[in-house]
């Protein structure tokens, strides 16, 4: 099933950047066009190529917020989420809590 | 002429607004005038249970209302019954055992379906939930069933409505009582696999089922 | 004319004419507008329909510029529930890498805040690591499920006992009973995994046991979103319509019983509520036609009364799917972008 709407109607999750429009959606309360707009401008895209696992994936690379099929070295996890927090200028709860528990 | 309508019309409304006492009044008085107890329960109080169906399936009548409703069905049927001579026209129509099946504690839509088959003139006996097959059994041999109606809300208990069937087939039963199957997960395709008589999508559609499998 | 190969509700193949086909969307979209009182689907997105049905295609697809994102609920249950022996960690990583998921969501096999109350010291530090492993938005999700409260698994009388026995007003007090410690649970929960790192809060199913539920899980909505105003909120709710099995209950001055999606998401959204997960039920008895023409109504004039984003709930027995186990990719995919297209979801 899950696959299924994946292909059907799905943005992609990290291959493209859906992830990063949900964050908008959950942690901002926002509709998909804006979410959407409010990415690409971010990330200085067109709209209409969030959802290209193409252009998406080499632009992920490029800003290190976490690709698929990791190479060595590049972020994963909280390590990646520090920059979609910096990139989207948004809070992201563990990554807070984090810079909190690390604090000197 | 005129009035008979008019008291159909009342009967009905009597039962949609819940109004026990006027609607045992208008059944008396019916009666008094002469209209037969049928006659009164298919043009009166029946459609007015039919709509208050159709309500609660909607989202504009709520379960305490359906209750009443159903509660207020069922005195009245008992003032007919008590017109009739050499019969019930509540026991015409069947007597059913209903449980939701073992290892499921919902009860939900059981309990709007009892309501709504009580006041639909069908006998009754609610057994509760998470009952166990065998016991089932035992207790719709005690009640007299015609039909034994099952529900389950869970993919996992399911089955049990399938096991029910088997056990009937076991102990030599099948034939002496018709199955109803309904809950959520539950489908006509479902009670087709595993041999029961009728499949209920909810209560308004039981009642319909009832009708039809005691007409076999 | 020859017929076109369809499903009813149960997932049972059926052979319908096109004109047959047509007059089920008809009937679908008029069920809708009339239970809830909203406008039907338009001629223009009925065709649109017609031809989802009549395309042989055995997978549709939404056209390029209208996906949505994908947030599913009770991620983790769902791969143990197939019994493939991975870890919950594992199960994240499989929706996050190779299911396409944009959100994910950690949960307890017994997917309940009330039950998960007791293993909140198992999964709170399974949220603190799922959150350093993974990358998109994460969730904690579980049912409210009032009916635990009550007898024969809960504390409180069982309303569905009383109700019967005519004793309504025992039935209201075990309801506000009831509802106070699920409320209790859900603040509790909710807490304790957003403090874990966790992203958001999934209700899901919510309203299952009527408007006293559909009360409770907003009032911990609204509590956790005052302690957490940057919490992000989501609420799947369990039918088409609230139950009215108090009958009484009001949120913000609106009764409860009997609202519909469109009603519903506002409530929600007064409640700080981020994200909305309308459900339209499926008949099984009817053709896919008009289950999914029905469902597009009402999750369509629920996406215009709308200003959170709505993720339909679109899976087994629900948003014009099949009611099996293993729904079917024909009718699934029509659903999703027939939803997707004519509501302006903003994710399933």
């Amino acid at each position: 099933m899950h696959a299924a709407h994946s292909i059907a109607s799905g943005m992609g999750g990290m291959r493209t950047t859906g992830d990063l429009v949900a964050r908008l959606q959950l942690n901002k309360g926002m509709r998909i066009e804006q979410a959407k707009q409010y990415v690409a401008d971010k990330l200085k895209v067109p709209v209409t190529d969030l959802a290209d696992s193409v252009t998406m994936g080499e632009m992920r690379e490029d800003l290190n917020i976490g690709v698929v099929n990791e190479a060595p070295g590049v972020a994963k996890g909280i390590d990646a989420k520090f920059r979609i927090a910096e990139l989207l200028d948004l809070d992201i709860n563990c990554v807070d809590m984090f810079k909190d528990r690390v604090k000197p | 002429m005129v009035e008979k309508q008019q008291l159909f019309v009342e009967a009905k409304n009597s039962i949609v607004n819940q109004n026990k006492d006027k609607a045992v009044d208008l059944a008396k008085q019916g009666l008094d005038s002469g209209v037969s107890g049928i006659e009164l329960l298919e043009k009166g109080f029946l459609p007015g249970i039919s709509e208050v169906g159709e309500l609660f399936g909607s989202g504009r009548l709520f379960l305490p209302e359906l209750i009443v409703a159903g509660q207020t069905m069922e005195k009245v049927v008992e003032v007919i019954n008590e017109s009739l001579v050499g019969g019930e026209a509540k026991g015409d129509k069947g007597k059913v055992l209903i449980a939701t099946v073992e290892g499921d504690v919902h009860d939900i839509g059981k309990t709007i379906v009892v309501s709504i088959f009580k006041a639909n003139g069908f006998d009754v006996k609610d057994i509760g939930r998470d009952v166990p097959n065998q016991k089932i059994l035992d207790e719709a041999e005690k009640f007299g069933a015609d039909v034994i109606g099952t529900s389950a809300l869970l993919t996992t208990t399911m089955v049990q409505q399938k096991n029910l069937e088997e056990l009937l087939r076991k102990e030599g039963l099948r034939e002496k009582y018709k199955t109803i199957v309904g809950g959520a997960p539950v489908t006509q395709r479902w009670a087709k696999r595993i041999g029961a008589d009728a499949y209920a999508q909810d209560a308004g559609d039981g009642v319909k089922k009832l009708a039809e499998i005691r007409k076999d | 004319m020859g017929k076109i190969r369809t499903r009813l509700g149960d997932g049972s193949f059926i052979e319908l004419l096109e004109e047959e086909i047509y007059e089920d969307l008809v009937d679908g979209t008029q069920d809708a507008a009339q239970k809830g009182r909203i406008p039907p689907l338009s001629e223009d997105e009925l065709r649109y329909l017609l031809d989802l049905y009549k395309s042989k295609a055995r997978v549709v697809g939404v056209d390029e510029g209208h996906e949505c994102c994908l947030s599913y609920d009770n991620m983790t249950s769902k791969i143990e529930r197939a019994h493939i022996s991975v870890s919950k960690f594992q199960q994240l990583q499989l929706f996050e890498r190779a299911l396409g998921a944009d959100t994910l969501e950690l949960a307890h096999i017994d997917y309940s805040y009330k039950q998960v109350k007791h293993v909140v010291i198992y999964d709170k530090p399974n949220m603190e690591q799922a959150v350093l492993l993974t990358i998109p938005p994460m969730l904690y999700g579980a049912m409210p499920n009032l009916g635990l409260y009550t007898y024969p698994d809960g504390p409180c009388p069982n309303p569905g006992d009383l109700l019967p026995q005519g004793k309504f007003d025992e039935a209201k007090e075990a309801y506000a009973q009831a509802i106070e410690l699920a409320i209790k649970d859900m603040i509790f929960v909710g807490s304790e995994l957003y403090e874990a790192g966790a992203d958001g809060i999934n209700f899901d199913t919510t309203g299952a046991a009527g408007d006293a539920e559909f009360y409770a899980a907003l009032k911990a909505a609204e509590t956790l979103k005052a302690k957490y105003p940057k919490m992000g909120i989501e609420m799947g709710m369990a039918g088409e319509f609230i139950l009215g099995m108090h009958g009484e209950i009001e949120y913000e001055g609106v009764r409860l019983a009997g609202l519909y999606p469109h009603d519903q998401v506002k409530l929600a959204q007064k409640a700080g509520v981020t994200i909305f997960g309308p459900v339209v039920n499926t008949g099984t008895n009817e053709s896919l036609p008009w289950n999914l023409a029905r469902s597009v109504t009402f999750t369509k004039a629920c996406s215009e009364a709308s200003e959170i984003p709505l993720h339909a709930n679109l899976g087994m027995g629900v948003g014009g799917v099949p009611l099996n186990i293993m729904p079917p990719l024909d009718a699934l995919s029509r659903a999703s972008k027939a939803h997707v297209e004519l509501c302006r979801l903003d994710g399933l």
